[in-house]
């Protein structure tokens, strides 16, 4: 439908806020956000699958307080993006653009980090504002919280989608016939892997405040 | 006051938009007391000492916030009907650091380790039955996020209100109430059915995919699926640490059907 890449980033990017900036309706996971991306440009099969893969690989990675996992939300949006924009429903190609959106999704790990820090900053301001009688700070330092959260998604959306497409669709026309076949069976393999992880998950999953 | 609650429920959403490393969750906790404070303090100076009282530290799980939010309102409620005193200022800093710990624990492992693996799970399981028919799949695929969104929605939106609800009405016994029946037994569900699912999932996919080109290269279908299911699930799940790295499996997967197409 569209290969718009500001359009696809902005809906990346409020995506991505969704993962602490506002609400947390899990918009944010792989298994909703990549067939988003496959609907709008129109290959919402491979979207799934590949939403699937990451969403059952990476089924433990939440952010909870000051652990920050790798921002899965990226590999499955980057990868999506850039499978349907240069080679439309090829499953060795979407097993590429998942290997190459983890260094991505970790540099948008290290962008948030960032990001976070930058908060204190205006948590400071608020303070000092409330200190002054400046109560109207409170609502304005969460209104410019959010909109620095979406900038820098929207932002490094734009620079993965442009720059790391022109990487990608390069490097992919190299590989040879051997490892586009070892890709192929990835497709198939992957979910195992990934059932794997969700037994994994659930195995170590322990309440023990309630256990009594 | 009605409208007030409505309002505080609302900011709830952006508990953690101004997260940070110092005091993580603070601004975001008095973004959501504020229009509450605004209606029991007419005073401005002693709306500034309350507004002052919640700078502090406060880090819990997002979406568990909500009862200690509606405990901190009540007791702000008293100390303007029955005066300030230091008693009851330093017990809503010893509610916060008392609470804030064992709700994030159960939040993280119901809502981050049971429901939303079991509405993806779900999710899953539907978008592998619909792909064993084209037709269906091309029609109803949209149908599989929303799915996961409506389940884990359903379930997250409702105990983000009872929790805000239970907090103002039975105020500190709300902890109490809330253990008797809710958590536990959800827990409990949780725990029959993150075995199930899974299991499920796993036979349906074998049954529609089986393991397509990988099967047929190097050894019987049904030989490989067997080794390479039971390999990972009992390597993952029995021998594997507690702290796998999920990036160190994906790259070891992709290595491994190199390799095998070698």
């Amino acid at each position: 439908m569209t290969e718009n890449v500001i359009f696809l980033a902005f809906i990346a990017a409020l995506c991505t806020v969704d993962i602490i900036g506002f609400g947390q309706f899990m918009i944010c996971r792989p298994i909703f956000c990549a067939p988003l991306i496959g609907f709008f440009m129109d290959d919402i099969g491979t979207a799934l699958w590949i939403g699937m893969i990451v969403e059952m690989i990476w089924i433990d990675a939440v952010p909870m307080g000051v652990a920050l996992p790798v921002d899965i939300s990226s590999i499955s949006i980057l990868s999506t993006f850039w499978v349907c924009k240069y080679f439309m429903s090829l499953y060795e190609a979407a097993i590429w653009g998942l290997i190459l959106a983890i260094p991505f999704a970790y540099l948008y790990r290290w962008i948030d980090i960032w990001g976070r820090n930058f908060n204190i900053k205006i948590m400071y301001w608020v303070e000092k504002g409330i200190q002054n009688g400046k109560d109207g700070r409170i609502n304005l330092g969460i209104a410019l919280g959010l909109f620095f959260f979406v900038s820098r998604a929207f932002l490094f959306y734009i620079f993965a989608m442009i720059i790391g497409g022109w990487i990608y669709a390069n490097i992919y026309l190299q590989f040879s016939e051997l490892i586009l076949e070892g890709f192929k069976k990835a497709w198939y393999l992957l979910p195992v892997s990934g059932f794997g992880m969700v037994m994994h998950n659930f195995r170590n999953i322990k309440t023990p405040f309630l256990r009594h | 006051m009605i409208k007030i609650y409505f309002k505080m429920f609302m900011r709830t959403f952006f508990i953690q938009t101004l997260w940070n490393y110092e005091r993580m969750q603070n601004i975001g906790f008095l973004f959501i007391l504020k229009p509450f404070l605004y209606k029991i303090y007419l005073n401005k100076d002693k709306r500034k000492k309350a507004l002052l009282r919640h700078t502090g530290y406060f880090n819990t799980h997002p979406y568990m916030a909500n009862v200690i939010v509606a405990i901190i309102a009540n007791i702000e409620k008293k100390i303007v009907e029955e005066g300030s005193s230091n008693e009851k200022i330093s017990d809503i800093n010893a509610i916060k650091s008392v609470m804030e710990g064992p709700l994030a624990a159960i939040g993280d492992s119901f809502f981050g380790g049971t429901l939303r693996p079991l509405a993806a799970l779900i999710s899953i399981s539907m978008l592998i039955f619909l792909k064993t028919s084209d037709s269906w799949f091309g029609a109803y695929n949209v149908l599989i996020p929303l799915l996961f969104i409506f389940l884990y929605n359903v379930v997250h939106i409702s105990v983000r209100c009872r929790l805000m609800f239970v907090g103002f009405i039975f105020d500190r016994e709300s902890i109490v109430r809330l253990l008797r029946f809710n958590f536990k037994l959800l827990w409990k569900m949780g725990n029959v059915g993150k075995f199930i699912i899974p299991i499920v999932t796993l036979f349906l996919y074998l049954k529609v995919f089986g393991f397509g080109p990988a099967a047929n290269n190097i050894l019987p279908k049904t030989t490989v699926n067997i080794v390479f299911i039971y390999g990972v699930i009992l390597v993952l799940s029995i021998f594997v640490s507690r702290k796998f790295s999920p990036t160190f499996l994906f790259y070891g997967t992709i290595l491994t059907c190199i390799i095998m197409s070698i």
